[in-house]
């Protein structure tokens, strides 16, 4: 870990570590390190390129959850040779959470609702010189937004109402606003990650019969809104309601990274989107045509089971489903 | 694998296929070749002998549940030391089904169920001929609307009452089978087992020692948690109900297979007083014999994933019994 303080071990000690100095040790002013200068943050929700306003974010969010607990499942990185620079090596680290809160304090979600909330983060975030200096990340936002006990969608409409309405509300991730940051590789070539973006590429090609040849039988699923469900039916009936209403959608693989580590099964981590117009009938509803842009990511764990060939045994796949519907609502004049 | 039909690759595939072939695919009259004519299932609600109830025990399953799914998560597998052509898989199993038929939990709700069990089969040449099976009975019969405490009587009352209802398992009742092995003496086994001990001989700060912060804890009830906490709570509740109870290790395995964590299953047991208060309500002083079993699996951070299954009906039951509140 040359470049990086010498008590960090390796990428996932670094990761985990940072994240709990920052939280739960309420090391918030370290972020003004640990964020390098200029660093892109990229949610679904938005892009934020302004990064002096994270410190205020971070107690903003510890004002509203103040018990607020992340637990590191996982953290899927690689090298990376380019970004490499005279005083660091760097890493991409995918980043699996849990995050765990008590909703006991007004804040951005209104008055506390005292409702005790568990969702997942999957934040892909670019490392060198001990700091993080290009990110990408898939908040479980329905999870938390259900767990409070609202709809998805009425909620959404009021958060559009809530920012200044449709004029002045955050606008939500497109390519169109994207900004290009100083990370522009795509992972590494191990066998375990080309294998998971096969797998999604040919689900959003319609190859859906590549599910029962490549999912374990009884694979264990997580998905948005904090499902956590088993079984191949499950992982067809998630990526069928999601690829109908987007049909015609480009889909895009942008990162894949793929591990055999000891002690660890073979895993993968792969950053993915569609781009199109909400054509189809499926997981958001009457089709609107709407263009949205579906950022995706996407963990797996690998093994030999059953007849010994290796199958896909736990996946673990996050959008924000708020911000799909924000661009729906926003799109169709529906958010009033 | 010595003594198996060569359609099956090794004993994991044995496993899933059969379980497959028996339920999901209905054959099972393949429990006439499959299961030993005088197999011995110790359920924790009670000891059955022989093949035959174990045909019409998962026939009477089927009506209640046509749609039953049993999906296999995990195998973790033992070769005897002494007698090399057998075998003891310990299964992990994700059930759901939907409840449209009248059966043991009463007339049709048409609700669904998912539970966990794990079952522990000894195998020689293609036959199981000994089994430990333990069920989440208790997060059925919550998810079909039942609280286990009145779902413990109503069992009682529609079988016979308490003089002729099934007699939950106790060790006294225990037959000796084929199988005798204890399963192997790899570390991950062993340190499961020392991870429990401790844990019943009242050390709760082993968890904070050897679990991952974010580790995940799937318990009977069909209920689960992160980290430590949730552990922490569930293991010393189940403790503080029979403080004094006997633990005992059964089975122990640990297996490091290429591809796959390093996991581990044990099968225990707690014989003793319900002499606290805990997860059954205030003590009652009933023996109780609680069968349980779990499976870990490790990672860099620690144990990962914590998976144990008891019967929290059958405990309900012995505990009615005792008291006679059986109305």
């Amino acid at each position: 870990m040359h470049g990086f303080n010498p008590k960090w071990r390796d990428v996932p000690h670094f990761i985990n570590g940072i994240t709990y100095e920052i939280w739960e040790a309420r090391q918030i002013g370290s972020l003004h390190s640990r964020y390098a200068p200029g660093l892109i943050v990229r949610s679904p929700a938005s892009v934020l390129t302004d990064n002096t306003n994270v410190i205020a974010a971070t107690m903003a969010t510890l004002a509203e959850f103040p018990d607020r607990e992340l637990l590191g499942e996982d953290v899927i990185w690689c090298e990376d040779p380019e970004g490499r620079t005279e005083t660091s090596e760097a890493f991409l680290s995918s980043h699996r959470l849990i995050c765990t809160a008590t909703h006991s304090r007004p804040g951005a979600y209104g008055a506390p609702t005292g409702k005790r909330l568990a969702y997942r983060i999957l934040a892909d975030c670019a490392i060198r010189d001990d700091a993080v200096y290009d990110e990408w990340l898939v908040r479980d936002q329905s999870a938390i937004v259900q767990q409070m006990g609202f709809d998805l969608v009425d909620w959404t409409r009021d958060l559009i109402a809530r920012e200044g309405g449709p004029e002045n509300c955050v606008e939500p991730m497109t390519p169109a606003i994207d900004v290009p940051g100083p990370y522009d590789r795509h992972g590494n070539d191990n066998p375990w990650g080309q294998k998971h973006a096969d797998l999604l590429s040919a689900i959003m090609a319609g190859h859906m019969d590549r599910i029962p040849a490549v999912y374990d039988r009884g694979a264990a699923l997580h998905y948005p809104g904090h499902v956590t469900t088993q079984g191949r039916s499950e992982a067809d009936q998630f990526w069928m309601g999601l690829r109908a209403a987007f049909p015609d959608a480009a889909f895009s693989i942008d990162h894949v990274i793929g591990r055999d580590d000891p002690l660890m099964p073979p895993r993968s981590a792969v950053r993915w989107s569609l781009h199109g117009k909400h054509s189809g009938w499926g997981r958001f509803g009457r089709p609107t045509g709407a263009e949205v842009y579906v950022m995706g990511i996407s963990h797996a764990e690998w093994g030999p089971f059953g007849d010994g060939t290796p199958s896909l045994r736990r996946e673990w796949t996050l959008i924000d489903e708020t911000a799909i519907w924000k661009q729906i609502l926003l799109k169709t004049g529906q958010h009033a | 694998m010595k003594d198996f039909s060569n359609q099956f690759k090794d004993l994991p595939d044995y496993i899933l296929k059969i379980t497959k072939e028996i339920w999901e695919d209905r054959g099972l009259s393949t429990l006439h070749h499959y299961y030993g004519k005088d197999i011995p299932m110790r359920f924790p609600s009670g000891l059955v002998r022989g093949n035959a109830g174990v045909i019409d025990g998962t026939l009477a399953t089927l009506c209640e549940f046509p749609d039953r799914q049993l999906l296999g998560e995990d195998v973790i597998w033992s070769q005897d030391t002494q007698d090399t052509g057998r075998y003891l898989s310990s299964h992990r199993l994700v059930t759901m089904g939907t409840h449209t038929g009248h059966g043991a939990f009463g007339p049709p709700t048409g609700k669904r169920f998912e539970i966990r069990v794990i079952a522990d089969c000894a195998a020689k040449a293609d036959v199981i001929d000994d089994e430990w099976l333990i069920r989440d009975v208790g997060g059925i019969a919550r998810q079909l609307g039942w609280d286990p405490v009145e779902y413990a009587r109503y069992q009682i009352q529609t079988e016979g009452g308490p003089d002729k209802c099934q007699r939950p398992f106790h060790p006294d009742h225990d037959v000796d089978g084929p199988y005798m092995g204890r399963g192997n003496d790899n570390e991950w086994g062993q340190r499961l087992a020392s991870i429990l001990t401790q844990m019943m001989d009242k050390d709760f700060t082993v968890i904070r020692r050897e679990y991952d912060r974010a580790a995940r804890t799937e318990h009977w009830g069909a209920r689960g948690g992160w980290s430590f906490d949730f552990a922490e709570t569930d293991w010393m509740r189940l403790r503080s109900s029979f403080p004094t109870a006997a633990f005992k290790i059964h089975h122990v395995i640990g297996r490091e297979d290429p591809g796959t964590p390093y996991r581990a299953a044990v099968r225990w047991s707690l014989t003793g007083k319900h002499s606290g208060h805990g997860f059954f309500g205030a003590p009652t002083g009933a023996e109780v014999h609680v069968m349980g079993a779990t499976h870990a699996e490790w990672g860099e951070w620690g144990l990962r994933r914590e998976f144990t299954i008891l019967d929290e009906v059958a405990i309900w039951k012995q505990i009615h019994l005792h008291t006679g509140n059986v109305e």
